[in-house]
């Protein structure tokens, strides 16, 4: 118990002292000003500090390291106070128990939030939810944090996809039939506006410079994301199945309002789709394993085979 | 050391001193119970803390002054705190996403809505539409789900198995229905199988309440879609190429090399037919390396599917 509170008086005047510094301070000046570290060696500060700065930032705290004078050879800590400070967005309690009670029901990758958000917004009396209805978002809370600040903050981001190390200027995020996907435009490429799953990137860096682009006006980034996963891509081709009748009930309730279904006598469906990502869509179609049928055109459907087959498709 | 409780706890006294700034006079109890305070003895010890701190000088005139005086808060020469601290990206993202979540569903007060919407003003100024979230849409039988759930009801379900195709009807007793990626399950006793399940709520073709109730258990299990491994489980050792690295992140798979371009994985089911339709669905883009159940599995996979397309040999 005394570790604990040693901690949080350390932090509550590291704290207070780096928002009324008004200047960068150098960590040397820290540990002989700030109550707390005077007493340690050289190798066991550097570990306190190296931990305090970190639960700072895990807190929300913006900690910047700046140059002491013009000629930046020494570099200090910063905590303007205007950037620390909550924008309030004045919720009333009934919001924010309503808020508190949604982020019990709906967690981001497994874990319900703690209630630090809710403090922060100014408390309030919180009741444990009794609702037999929950949801998991899923993703990794930190490259999701890391990615919405970069939208919110119009920072350009850098990532590895599919092997190839890209960056974007992220415009939006979009949870769509249970991924997220990030949403922007290549910088330095005359490309479209682009979906990329999440999951699938990998080292998230947001840039240093903060409002680096706009974002286009009345931009929408729910419309780049496909309905259905045979909706992505660049190809455009009109597919049919036949999917058998004890089939034909669940693809039923995956078809979107666009395809074609027409039933036959006995209760099996033929469906006409448009595709324009075939290996998506082939994938899809092979969940059904031998209950359904491509019957054409006959392009795709010897792709299908070869999928099958286990031989290379381009 | 400095464990999620500290960061909790601190993160606690940076917002009650300014909510205790911004309303004088207010009292212990309505401390505690906004900041989920147990006690007053837990809020003392908090006050106490910040009691000893200050600026540099740490003397009378540089500490901050917090104490309880009879039953209300005193917090003073703390301007510095006067302000609470701003949500950190992953904090906003997710009180935002889940309360978008919930409203797209069709969910959630009056008060949610206009919460969301000053939330987003407030941390988005600039552009409204940057934030969109969709639960997977709501299959037509989660309301039923739900609401026997709720009144403890067993269901008699028609349920499809994806694997066989084979449909059977059983009772079960419904403990909790939840969206995880992209799918609504519900976990349930069932009692044809006289154990815990979850269902693929999209799998139930028919779901009917009977007369029938039942006590649910006090502790159900946490709502979630575990894979727990036994012993005659299935192995297949797999060799994923570039455009099937994602396997690794989306399956509870043991990665056992790694040499850059191809990634080598040990994937284990209680069914090898979930192996062989996933190394069928990855085609050339993975190699199975060692696993015969798996093998098999694939093989009579294949021959089902190419009985379908015969013609075209």
């Amino acid at each position: 118990m005394a570790g604990v509170h040693k901690v949080i008086e350390r932090m509550l005047n590291l704290l207070a002292f780096l928002l009324t510094a008004d200047r960068p301070v150098t960590a040397e000046e820290i540990r002989h000003t700030v109550a707390g570290y005077d007493r340690e060696g050289d190798e066991a500060f550097r570990r306190m500090f190296e931990r305090d700065k970190d639960l700072l930032r895990r807190l929300g705290v913006p900690l910047r390291l700046e140059a002491t004078d013009a000629w930046e050879v020494e570099h200090g800590y910063v905590v303007p106070p205007d950037e620390y400070q909550l924008h309030d967005p004045g919720l009333d309690d009934e919001e924010r128990a309503a808020l508190w009670l949604a982020a019990q029901v709906v967690r981001l990758g497994g874990q319900p939030q703690g209630p630090g958000a809710i403090f922060k917004l100014g408390g309030a009396p919180l009741a444990a939810t009794g609702e037999p209805l929950s949801a998991d978002l899923g993703a990794d809370v930190g490259d999701l944090g890391t990615a919405f600040a970069a939208v919110v903050e119009r920072r350009t981001l850098a990532f590895t996809y599919r092997d190839r190390r890209r960056t974007l200027r992220p415009y939006g995020l979009v949870h769509r039939r249970g991924h997220w996907y990030l949403v922007g435009e290549e910088d330095g490429r005359d490309a479209d506006v682009r979906a990329f799953r999440i999951d699938r990137a990998a080292r998230l860096r947001a840039g240093d410079e903060a409002g680096a682009f706009r974002r286009p006006r009345g931009f929408d980034p729910a419309a780049a994301i496909p309905e259905a996963p045979w909706e992505a891509g660049g190809e455009d081709v009109e597919a049919t199945v036949r999917f058998d009748a004890d089939a034909a009930w669940w693809a039923r309730r995956q078809l979107t309002r666009d395809d074609e279904v027409k039933v036959d006598g006995d209760g099996g469906l033929e469906v006409r789709f448009t595709v324009a990502n075939p290996d998506g869509f082939i994938g899809w179609l092979l969940g059904f394993a031998d209950r359904a049928e491509l019957l054409g055109p006959p392009e795709l459907r010897a792709r299908l085979i070869a999928r099958v087959r286990g031989e290379a498709t381009p | 050391m400095t464990s999620a409780r500290t960061a909790t706890r601190l993160t606690r006294i940076l917002a009650m001193l300014p909510w205790v700034i911004a309303n004088p006079g207010a009292t212990a109890d309505e401390v505690c119970t906004r900041f989920g305070y147990d006690d007053r003895g837990e809020l003392v010890e908090d006050l106490n803390m910040v009691f000893v701190c200050g600026l540099p000088g740490y003397g009378p005139g540089e500490l901050m002054d917090a104490y309880l005086d009879e039953d209300e808060v005193v917090v003073d020469m703390a301007d510095y705190f006067a302000r609470s601290p701003r949500l950190s990206p992953a904090e906003a993202l997710a009180l935002l996403a889940a309360g978008m979540a919930l409203l797209s569903a069709g969910h959630g007060p009056p008060a949610l809505r206009s919460g969301v919407e000053k939330l987003q003003a407030a941390l988005v100024p600039d552009a409204g539409d940057t934030l969109v979230v969709d639960l997977a849409e709501e299959p037509g039988l989660v309301g039923v789900l739900r609401d026997a759930t709720a009144a403890g009801r067993v269901v008699r379900i028609a349920y499809t198995s994806l694997r066989t195709g084979h449909t059977t009807e059983r009772d079960i007793e419904p403990w909790a229905v939840f969206s995880t990626l992209g799918n609504w399950y519900v976990t349930a006793h069932c009692r044809l199988a006289g154990g815990e399940r979850a269902f693929r709520v999209d799998l139930i073709r028919e779901a009917t309440v009977t007369g029938d109730s039942f006590e649910p258990p006090a502790t159900p299990p946490p709502p979630e879609i575990r894979y727990t491994p036994a012993p005659d489980d299935v192995h297949a050792t797999i060799r994923l190429g570039a455009r099937a690295r994602w396997v690794a992140e989306y399956y509870p798979v043991e990665v056992v090399d790694d040499d850059g371009e191809h990634l080598t994985v040990v994937f284990r089911a209680s069914d090898p037919a979930v192996a062989g339709r996933l190394l069928l669905r990855l085609g050339a883009d993975a190699e199975l390396v060692d696993g015969v159940e798996a093998e098999a599995a694939l093989h009579e996979l294949r021959g089902a599917i190419l009985a379908r397309y015969h013609g075209d040999h």
